[in-house]
């Protein structure tokens, strides 16, 4: 059972796994390399205000339908809010930061 | 591989909505029943709808309280993430075997609070949205899962930790194994259910690669209020579509595909949708592409008027195919039946192909329980009993056994548990009335 694992027992586990699993955790870190390289570029060109999708597109050299799923995704996991609509497009911005008081 | 032992009276096969009304018939009955359910929820098609025709009735409104009574029906032993490996005869009744797939998270402690998903990096298309929408590696599959649990995606893993670190309560586990659960039962249930033509299928509509031809069912993620975009955008660009229009028998009715039946659901979904539409896009021109609309059941004809009321544009013709512009639009080439069979081209920005149903699983490999000629599993006597099987103690439910929409679906879960029911009654009794209806029907095919 998990509740009688140490912190080192889990490391060790997660290694073993990683050497079993090392195609696939190779694959997907191709992926998430991809998915993160693509997410900063999105967010520098978001910093200018809100945008749709064809914009964001458009400023930083991606298909359209690859930035949709990013901004979906981010989204949905609060990374990015939808701030109206401009004609048949809505608008997307990145999250205002709170200040700390 | 460590195995556990159940007994039971009756194994349904199958958690969508035929199976969960099979399973919860039985069981208010006070036989003992295990539901297998290959996902990590039960909910099965039913629970990715946005609503059903002709009522208009939401679609996780109805669902969602069946898949919790299932969930709290003490007499059922719901099995999620869970697949049948093979059925043995045993006198009367059966021995199946399964196997549990590991979740990688201890069920009894995982709360379903998500924070392992908010933590953890890698994205990935998500399958209940019709690879529209996102999900993270672990996840609860959707909103209104039954098990409200996690269940994590190893092949898609980089097993950074992040979710065992965040986990409040311990409940990530990545020792977890397959098992193997063997089920001993008198009878067993199959609602396997059905999918849809695949949206390569069809050179002609696009083999799948055009981005704004989607398929009904990504239509109906698109109209649900748990959509991933959150609003009806084509997936090219997420621009709000001004022109939808619908290909019906897209999969159904075509020699060429091997699909030769009517699927008797697509042209019900793809006017309820364009109901739908009208309320979520009004300015929109929808259209919808038709040979013939079958409008067969109780207040269907009434729901067709009405929506050709509300200008929702009715084509008779036949559309052989679907290219893009340069700005991805659609562009139909159409052969016009009600104007002389004249041929022209319209452009549209979005659209959907009223896709058929297939089966969904082959039960032989592991069971000779017989398919039809159409691939759906066989049952005998269409006219009296529909839930037989070829095979005495096999019943069937649902779409298992041929296309139908959910009302006929839910009626045949009825129908399929009251034989069950007969049968195991009969078996434990020690009688055999059941039994000889099919044994009757057997030697009648064998006669044919």
């Amino acid at each position: 059972m998990s509740d009688k694992q140490t912190k080192k027992e889990k490391m060790q586990i997660l290694k073993e796994l990683r050497e079993q699993y090392a195609d696939s955790v190779a694959k997907t870190q191709a992926h998430l390399k991809e998915q993160q390289s693509a997410r900063r570029l999105l967010k520098k060109a978001m910093k200018t205000g809100p945008m749709t999708v064809p914009e964001i597109a458009e400023a930083v050299n991606l298909p359209s339908d690859e930035v949709l799923w990013h901004i979906v995704a981010m989204k949905k996991y609060d990374l990015v809010t939808e701030v109206g609509q401009d004609g048949e497009y809505y608008k997307y911005a990145l999250p205002v930061k709170e200040k700390k008081s | 591989m460590a195995t556990n032992k159940i007994k039971v009276d009756a194994l349904v096969v199958g958690g969508g909505i035929s199976g969960m009304q099979t399973a919860l018939d039985l069981a208010d009955q006070g036989y003992q029943v295990a539901l297998v359910e290959k996902e990590a929820s039960i909910g099965g098609k039913m629970i990715a709808l946005s609503k059903v025709f002709p009522t208009l009735d939401c679609c996780s409104c109805i669902t969602t309280p069946k898949m919790s009574a299932v969930a709290h029906q003490e007499n059922i032993t719901l099995l999620t993430y869970c697949e049948v490996d093979h059925i043995k005869q045993n006198g009367k009744g059966f021995i199946v075997g399964a196997t549990n797939k590991p979740r990688y998270v201890d069920m009894d402690l995982c709360t379903g609070c998500r924070q392992c998903e908010y933590v953890c990096p890698v994205d990935l298309k998500n399958p209940f949205d019709n690879n529209l929408g996102a999900i993270r590696a672990i996840r609860v599959p959707f909103s209104t899962a039954v098990p409200q649990k996690v269940v994590l995606d190893i092949d898609n893993c980089i097993l950074c930790g992040k979710c065992q670190t965040a986990c409040a309560v311990d409940a990530i586990d990545f020792t977890q194994q397959p098992e193997e659960i063997m089920i001993e039962t008198d009878s067993i249930l199959l609602a396997t259910g059905f999918e849809v033509t695949p949206k390569d299928a069809k050179k002609e509509y696009g083999n799948g690669k055009l981005l704004n031809v989607i398929d009904g069912l990504d239509m109906e993620r698109l109209l649900a209020p748990t959509g991933p975009y959150g609003h009806v955008l084509r997936p090219s660009d997420g621009k709000e579509p001004d022109s939808i229009a619908y290909v019906q028998c897209a999969g159904s009715r075509d020699e060429t595909l091997g699909v030769e039946y009517c699927s008797r659901v697509c042209c019900m979904y793809a006017i309820k949708q364009a109901m739908l539409l009208s309320g979520a896009l009004p300015l929109a021109d929808i259209t919808i592409y038709y040979m013939d609309i079958r409008a067969f059941g109780k207040g269907y004809e009434q729901f067709y008027q009405n929506a050709k009321a509300m200008g929702i544009q009715f084509i008779k013709g036949k559309v052989a195919k679907i290219k893009e512009d340069e700005n991805q639009n659609p562009v139909f080439r159409v052969e016009m039946v009600d104007e002389g069979g004249s041929v022209v081209e319209h452009t549209h920005d979005l659209a959907v192909l009223s896709v058929g149903m297939l089966p969904s699983f082959d039960p032989t490999p592991i069971f000779n329980v017989p398919n039809d000629t159409d691939g759906f599993i066989m049952t005998p006597d269409q006219n009296f009993s529909a839930s037989l099987t070829m095979i005495p103690g096999i019943f069937a439910a649902g779409a298992a056994t041929g296309p139908m929409d959910i009302v006929d679906s839910i009626m045949t879960a009825g129908s399929a548990a009251s034989a069950a029911s007969a049968y195991i009654k009969s078996q434990q009794n020690g009688k055999e009335e059941s039994s000889s209806k099919i044994a009757d029907l057997q030697k009648e095919s064998q006669h044919a």
